[in-house]
């Protein structure tokens, strides 16, 4: 892919996605981890997309994808970093807490085999969700770099 | 005798992947009798079943006949000891067993190089400890978190391995008068490992008298990991930094490779000051 046309079709394609993504992390409180990581995935690729196209294009140039770039720019930087980002991460730490919670409560108790290979499964899930906690607060921790 | 030993407890285990159809979180065998493939003594065999008997993250065991050899199945569960690991921060690297017969083997290894003493550093349930003891050898077993040393101290009746609760890095080892001893490391280098032997490292050399020192760790080739530009299984950097000479490396099963290919490289070195 090279012509411009394909590059800006590419890149509305994916800033749709994005605004579809945002949208509904911004509605949704209890967004799945493949949710999650599934948005921050998209933002990464598209502030990819927009510090290589910026290096490429003039702002004189191809002024409806450079209008869209801007828009992503601020979408990402107001919207997501500023509000959703946060939201995302207090609302992990809060499922972290509930969920170990949980765990040690019963944590004592005599159990059956079968009890304890039912636990192993919210024990796992607990993992899911530290794993994707770390990955979320690495995002935050690149963008305080920044 | 000691590399067939651990090349047929291999086999054993990968039959044992294999065909192990449960949903335990670890799970590991141990032959109920002494055989060709297996010559232990069967006074120690049964020492490592009553261990794993006794101790409580085994929940479930059955016999099972695995590529020709009659084991004992444990099934057991360490989530409960997780958890309180990361509740706290008090470990470095959570709680994850070697195997039973990985931890006879590698102190069986230690005894034939001629080291005296055992002293397992971050011993999870002590059975590297124990095991010195099933080998006549004297063991301590280092362990900071409380919940991991209550649950040794439950399991010290038939030989006692001297639990410790205590952070290794600040322990005092000229305590345990040693003469000849090995340090087993436990913990990946990636997984806070280095950090754990650089702090013992600084310890046990304020014990002036102490020579040839015996340093195992647990290595991995996982590419999961970051590698180290020296090598051996992630620790060559720390080796060639405190002037270690490796002796041998030994694969061994673990629970944390129970679904991989490539077994736990245990790495023994030693210091020549």
């Amino acid at each position: 892919m090279s012509s411009f046309d394909d590059i800006s079709q590419m890149f509305h394609f994916e800033y749709d996605k994005l605004v579809n993504l945002i949208n509904s992390a911004s509605t949704q409180s209890d967004l799945s981890l493949h949710d999650i990581v599934e948005t921050y995935y998209q933002i990464m690729n598209m502030s990819s997309m927009i510090t290589m196209l910026k290096q490429q294009l003039g702002s004189n140039d191809h002024k409806s994808l450079f209008g869209e770039i801007i828009e992503s720019e601020k979408l990402i930087s107001e919207k997501f970093n500023h509000i959703i980002h946060p939201q995302i991460l207090q609302n992990l730490e809060k499922s972290i807490q509930e969920t170990t919670k949980n765990l040690q409560s019963n944590s004592s108790e005599q159990k059956s085999k079968e009890e304890i290979e039912s636990d192993a499964k919210l024990y796992e899930e607990l993992r899911k969700k530290m794993s994707t906690k770390e990955f979320v607060e690495q995002y935050g921790k690149e963008l305080s770099d920044d | 005798m000691i590399e067939d030993l651990a090349k047929n407890l291999i086999h054993l285990k990968k039959n044992f992947v294999n065909t192990y159809d449960g949903k335990s979180q670890i799970q590991e065998v141990i032959p109920q009798s002494t055989s060709d493939l297996f010559p232990i003594p069967q006074q120690n065999l049964e020492l490592l079943h009553q261990f794993a008997t006794m101790n409580p993250i085994y929940y479930n065991s059955f016999k099972e006949t695995v590529g020709g050899t009659v084991c004992i199945v444990y099934e057991g569960d360490i989530n409960k000891y997780w958890l309180n690991s990361i509740q706290y921060g008090t470990s470095h690297a959570p709680f994850s067993p070697t195997w039973m017969m990985s931890a006879y083997v590698a102190v069986l290894l230690s005894k034939e190089i001629g080291f005296q003493e055992i002293i397992d550093i971050g011993s999870g349930d002590g059975r590297i400890a124990f095991c010195a003891k099933v080998l006549n050898l004297e063991s301590y077993s280092i362990e900071i978190d409380d919940m991991l040393v209550k649950l040794q101290n439950q399991l010290t009746t038939p030989l006692n391995f001297h639990p410790y609760c205590s952070d290794a890095t600040t322990f005092d080892y000229s305590s345990l008068n040693l003469s000849n001893p090995v340090f087993f490391i436990g913990g990946l280098a990636q997984m806070g490992g280095v950090e754990l032997a650089s702090g013992v490292f600084e310890k046990v050399k304020l014990i002036s008298n102490l020579k040839n020192i015996g340093w195992v760790f647990a290595g991995t080739y996982s590419q999961k990991y970051s590698a180290d530009p020296k090598n051996h299984a992630g620790w060559g950097t720390l080796i060639d930094k405190n002037n270690l000479k490796s002796i041998q490396t030994i694969a061994l099963p673990t629970a944390w490779t129970f679904h991989e290919s490539d077994e736990t490289p245990y790495i023994f070195t030693q210091s020549f000051d």
